[in-house]
This record gives structure tokens, sequence and C-alpha cells, in this order.
């Protein structure tokens, strides 16, 4: 009947929380200070959290290597990052690594909406010339360029449209290897074509994700513009944590929904649980333990989360009537009651995609903004929710 | 009736009601058993475990004895009419019309754009979209065995629409997203714990129906066991009876698809296992044993796949393949010649 073992679910849910992102919105990004930049910087990127990649510096060309692209990858994949003018003048083994690219670069493919925020930060977006899903894409900068036909469709991640993409030549293509290597992209590496695989959603927590914004910057030669951009996204979030922290009351959190009679919902040890932590609020499972999403009976969440004040992404629904219809046992819960459920589900772009995982990765600050104003709803008095609603 | 079976049939009517309170009293929360009886009866002081024990074990239980026991007595009625062992209730495409169904409800939007976009995918219509699929399925194969003679060919008209329709569902899946996908894959888990008690009422209803034109086929079901030939030269209207076969085991398993999922190897395990058990080929004593047993797997696997005590959680087909298929393998290992 099924082939799909239980054994596959919480990479199901790697995927689908990865693959679909949608989107809309406007938000603002500061204007970054344009830096001067040396042809080639002498020093190694430093890394606060992220883990997946390190890129290191020689003396005429940058190395990028990435050492987790998927959970528990034995991989590790070496690129050359070579400066445009200094190409010709140097030799390089081409056997030493997976790709050799030039930076800046002019023409670049990715495959997830969690990328094109880190383009648009870094102003690079001019750049993108090709993505798999174009629906999903909601922030409103890349939206033009997809309407006037800059960004070419390429139909879909798991069987990406070959054809296109070897018209298009793409200097390179940033993807994403769920459980190994993309077979649909097997045709384009034989082409000569670097794919890079970005394992940001590997990393365990909000920052370390965020922190991939200097794997762009390495391949634009902006590194201090990718430091900038996450310094102050580091000070905020960490501003903010500092914040919650000050405050005694702890409201209990209930976290998303039932499939069928099975409930799913974050592991105490998985970034969305830590975003819980650092709005310091009590949610009710922070203490288990394992990858991907907890698979729990509804009896055990009924009990447990009967009286929680909060309901959060409670799955994919979208409204309070929806979650009625899906299953009456939702109704018992208190949270719903009072209606204090909140999801991102509704805030979309124009086409439909979800914003929160477009700029969830890259914008941790405002995710947990976000929860902190939920929980705590007497801080940060003037902050406006940019992904989350309360459902009506 | 034998005394032998029929004091087997007593047993295991006991074992059925010990089962079925075992699977009440189990599941992740610890409800202690004085608990369990007083919610049963309404009175639970506790209010979060009444309503554990009342709108979600009981249900699910009865859910368990219905799927259960309909998915064996169809399995039953299809491996004697077709007079092949490795027949279940599905051989009609009966779970692969009610996949059909829910795939176009569920992954359509993403092929028909707009039309199913702003529809609410709810359980009924979730439901409704399997029920019609089987239904529409059966009507095919119904119409086609009025004309073909052979039961072997309704057989292979069966497994055909199980084709078409894996292709089909194959082509919405390209164009679906993700979530969709999900809600899809997991439709196809199956779940016994997912029913109200309205819609146990209604599933209840179609359930009750089946099952009596299947009692109602019992003589003509030990006919069939002699050949077609022979049944005819007994005075057998084949083709009302093979009509009347065909339209219960699709009312069994066509609602149990709509409600709880297509659940795998139930159907088919269930009456070699009964068989095992009863030295009879007669239909009047299979028939309700295969009921018993059927209901009695179910509530087990069911309480397996809660892990008693633990938060945790399978999902129920996983369960009941893991049980079904080892069955399956046996019988092929055996090549017993089956008594048919």
């Amino acid at each position: 009947m099924n082939s799909i073992s239980h054994m596959h679910f919480p990479r199901i849910f790697i995927l689908l929380v990865f693959i679909l992102s949608f989107s809309c919105k406007e938000h603002n990004t500061k204007a970054q200070q344009e830096l001067p930049i040396p042809n080639v910087e002498v020093e190694n990127v430093s890394l606060d959290y992220a883990e997946g990649f390190s890129i290191t510096v020689n003396e005429s060309f940058k190395v990028l290597t990435i050492n987790n692209a998927w959970p528990d990858s034995d991989k590790t994949f070496t690129y050359a990052l070579v400066d445009r003018d200094m190409l010709p003048k140097i030799t390089i083994n081409k056997d030493e690594f997976d790709g050799i690219i030039a930076t800046p670069v002019q023409k670049i493919v990715v495959t997830s909406t969690t990328h094109i925020p880190a383009l648009e930060l870094l102003e690079v977006e001019q750049s993108l010339i090709g993505f798999p899903g174009t629906d999903y894409i909601s922030s409103e900068k890349t939206r033009v360029q997809i309407d006037n036909g800059s960004v070419r469709e390429l139909g879909k991640i798991e069987g990406i449209n070959t054809e296109v993409l070897l018209e298009l030549q793409p200097e390179l293509i940033v993807t994403f290897g769920v459980d190994g290597t993309n077979k649909s992209l097997a045709t384009i590496e034989t082409s000569g074509i670097p794919i890079l695989y970005n394992g940001d959603w590997v990393e365990k927590s909000p920052l370390a994700k965020a922190e991939w914004i200097k794997f762009f910057g390495a391949l634009y030669n902006k590194q201090q513009q990718a430091d900038a951009i996450f310094n102050e996204i580091k000070t905020n979030y960490e501003d903010a944590k500092n914040l919650a922290s000050k405050v005694d009351q702890k409201p209990t959190v209930l976290c998303g929904a039932m499939y069928k009679d099975i409930w799913y919902l974050p592991s105490g040890t998985s970034p969305e649980a830590q975003f819980l932590k650092d709005a310091n609020v009590n949610y009710l499972w922070s203490e288990t333990t394992g990858k991907g999403s907890l698979a729990l009976s509804f009896e055990a969440v009924f009990e447990k989360g009967k009286n929680a004040d909060l309901w959060l992404s409670p799955s994919y629904y979208t409204s309070l009537d929806a979650i009625k219809k899906a299953n009456s046992h939702y109704t018992q819960f208190e949270a719903f009651k009072n209606k204090q459920v909140y999801s991102f589900a509704n805030t979309t772009g124009a086409t439909g995609g979800v914003l929160y995982y477009e700029l969830g990765t890259a914008r941790p600050d405002l995710v947990l903004k976000d929860m902190i104003k939920i929980c705590h709803p007497e801080l940060l008095g003037d902050y406006n929710l940019t992904f989350f609603e309360n459902m009506e | 009736m034998t005394i032998k079976n029929t004091s087997v049939l007593v047993i295991l009517s006991a074992i059925l009601i010990v089962c079925f309170f075992m699977n009440i009293s189990l599941g992740s929360v610890s409800i202690p058993v004085s608990h369990v009886i007083s919610a049963v009866f309404g009175t639970s002081d506790h209010e979060s475990w009444q309503y554990i024990i009342v709108d979600y074990r009981l249900p699910k239980a009865i859910t368990a004895i219905l799927v259960g026991s309909g998915l064996g007595i169809s399995g039953l009625m299809m491996q004697t009419l077709f007079r092949n062992p490795l027949a279940g209730p599905f051989v009609l495409g009966i779970s692969s019309g009610a996949s059909l169904g829910v795939a176009l409800v569920i992954l359509g939007s993403g092929l028909f754009g707009g039309v199913f976009a702003g529809v609410l995918i709810s359980k009924w219509s979730i439901v409704i979209a399997a029920s019609l699929g089987s239904f529409l399925v059966l009507l095919a194969v119904l119409l086609i065995s009025a004309k073909v003679r052979d039961t072997m060919a309704i057989l292979i008209i069966g497994l055909m629409f199980g084709s078409i329709t894996a292709a089909i569902v194959s082509v919405l899946s390209y164009f679906s997203s993700a979530e969709q996908l999900q809600q899809y894959i997991f439709w196809g888990f199956g779940s016994l714990g997912n029913l109200s008690w309205d819609e146990l009422w209604i599933f209840f209803g179609i359930y009750a129906l089946g099952l009596l034109f299947a009692i109602a086929s019992l003589k003509a079901l030990d006919t069939f066991l002699l050949g077609e030939n022979y049944a005819k030269s007994l005075g057998l209207n084949i083709k009302q009876s093979r009509l009347i076969i065909i339209l219960a085991t699709s009312l069994l398993a066509g609602s149990i698809t709509a409600f709880a999922g297509p659940i795998a190897f139930i159907g088919l395990a269930i009456p070699h296992l009964t068989r095992q058990l009863f030295d009879t080929s007669s239909h009047r004593i299979l028939l309700p044993a295969v009921f018993l047993i059927g209901a009695i797997v179910m509530l087990i696997c069911d309480s397996i796949a809660q892990l008693p005590t633990s938060d945790y959680m399978l999902p129920i087909n996983a369960i009941t393949s893991l049980i079904g298929a080892p069955v399956v393998v046996w019988l092929l290992v055996k090549q017993r010649k089956m008594i048919f």
C-alpha cells in the first residue's frame, strides 16, 4: 500500500519544511553601507555559530568548504572561489575541487526560497536568473524580476527542467540535498556547472542558519557586508532575547497539529524550540530530544496541552473554522476556546508563498520578536508581527 | 457446526471482549482501570481522562473492530469468489478508486489551479471523495462483470484499475505542493483514531449494510468453492450472486477505506489465519470466525501502534504490514494446497 516507512518521517518533514516556501509582504532592510572591498582578503572568514561550512583564504583564491550539506552527511565539498581578474593568471588543479567559481558571481540559480533573502540583503538579487517554483517566492523585489522575465521558471525542485537550465548557463547552482545529492541535477553537474549544497537548514540554531549569509557573501566578494548584516541580526536577536528574559510570567505553549491522529510538534532540541526558549516561554515539550519532529498520540498531547495558554503554528490551517472542521478534538483545547491560536500560514505573498518559509531562516530576529510579541504582549509595544497572526 | 468449531468461536468471542477492554485501557496516557470504567459510564471526575476515553479511545476501538472484521470478511469473500489465495478486499480496485478520489481532492488543486484551491479539505470531503471513487470503480467493475463471464477477467480488470490510478496519482503529485503530498501520504498511512461519534455512526450504517449482503451470500459462497460450472449445475444464479458478493465487498472495503484510509494486509492475511484454526470450508463458520479474528488482530495492532505508556505513536499501516506480510510470505513458502 505504502512504501514510506516510519523512519522517513523526520525526512519528510525536513523536506517539507524546506521545500515549502511561499511568501509576500514587504520587509525593511536597512540600506547597507557599501564598503570598498579589496580583491582578495587575507583573513579567513570567522563564523560564530554555523558549523556546516567554512571559508579559508590562500594567497590567490578562497576555498569554500561545505561539510554538512545534509543531515549526517559524510561528504565534504570544496570549491575554489577565484576573483574574475585573477582567473587567467593562476592555474588551479581542477581535480582538487568540486568546482571552480569566478567571483563575484554574475549569473546564479538558487532552488530554495530561503536563499532569496540573502541575495536581497547583499543587494545582488539581480544576478538571479532562474528558480524552480517561482510562485513560492514572495519578496516583492524578486517578484518584480520574475514578472519582467529576468528570472526563469525551472519547474519543480524534484524534477528541475534540465533543458531550460542548460540553456540559461548559470555560473553555479545553489541547492540543497535532503539526504544526498539531488538526482535531478546530475546532468547539469556533468555539463560542468558547479552545484553547491547549501546546508543552512541542517544547522542546529536559528542564528547558525542565518549566518549562511556569509556563504553568499563569499560568492559575491561581499564578506564585510555579510558580516555587518549578520552582526546586526545577531544584535537584534540578543537584545530581544535579553528583553524577554526579564519577564517572570511564562505562558505555556502548545505547537503543531495532527495528521490523522498523530500529532507532530518540534522536539525540544529543534531550532523552533530554541526560539521558544529564547522568547522565555514554557514550551510543554522543551525537555524532549530528537531529530525532526515528535510524533505523539493525540491523548498524550491532550493530557499535557489541554490547558496551554497559547497554540502556535497549527500546521497548515488558515482559520479556526478549518481547524474545527478538520478534527473536533481540537476544540477541546483551552487555547482554541480562548482564540489564542497563532499561525504564519496566512502571511503569504502575491502568488501564495508563505513568507515564514522564505524569510524565517535569514531573519531569526524577526521570528523571535514575533514570538515575544505574542507571548509577552506588554514588551515590544510598537512592533508589528512579521510572520504570525492571531487566527480568526 | 461441530462442537470443536463452536467452542473455538466462543473462546474467540471472549478474547475479543478482553482485547476490547485492553485496547481502551492502554494508551499513551496511563489511566487507572477504575477511571477507565467510570469514564465509560460518564462518571469520571477527571475531565481530560473522561474525554480521552469516551471521545478518543472508544471510537478508536470500535473503528478497529469494524475495520478488522470488515476487511477480513471482504478478503474471505474475494478469495472464495476468485478462488485465489492472494485475493484481498482491494483486488477489485476499490482502494485504488478511493485513493484516486482522495488524490483528486487533495492534490487536484495543483493541477486544476483555483478550482479546488479555495475548497477546504475537511474530513468529509475526503470521505466523500473516497466513497465516490470506490463506488465509480465498482460500478465499472459491475458493468464489466455483467458482460464478462470469467471471474478471472474481473480480477485482472481490478488490477488494471490499480495501475491506472497509480499513474494518475503520480501525475497529480508532480503538480502538487509538498504540503498536499504530505496530506495524501498521511492519508495512505491509515488511521483509526480520527473519527468522531457522528462519523462513526455513518460508517457503521454502511458497514452494517455490507455485512447483511455478506450474510445473505453465505450459501452462494459455499457453492462457489466448487467452481463456477458446478455451481451453475446446482442451479445457482452466478451473475446475481457474484453481484451481491462484489457489492458487499465494496460497501465494506469502500467505507473502511473512506473512513480509515487504506489499511494494508489485514484483508489478505486474516482469512488465511482463520483457515489454520478451523478445519472447515463452510462460510457459516468461517465468516463469524473471520469477523472475530479480524477484530481481535486489529485491536491488538492498534494497541501496539499506540506504544502504551510512551507518548510516541506508529502509523497503523506499519503494524498491520509487519503482521500481515510475514503471513503472506509464509503462505507462499508453504505452498500448501489451499482448500477452495
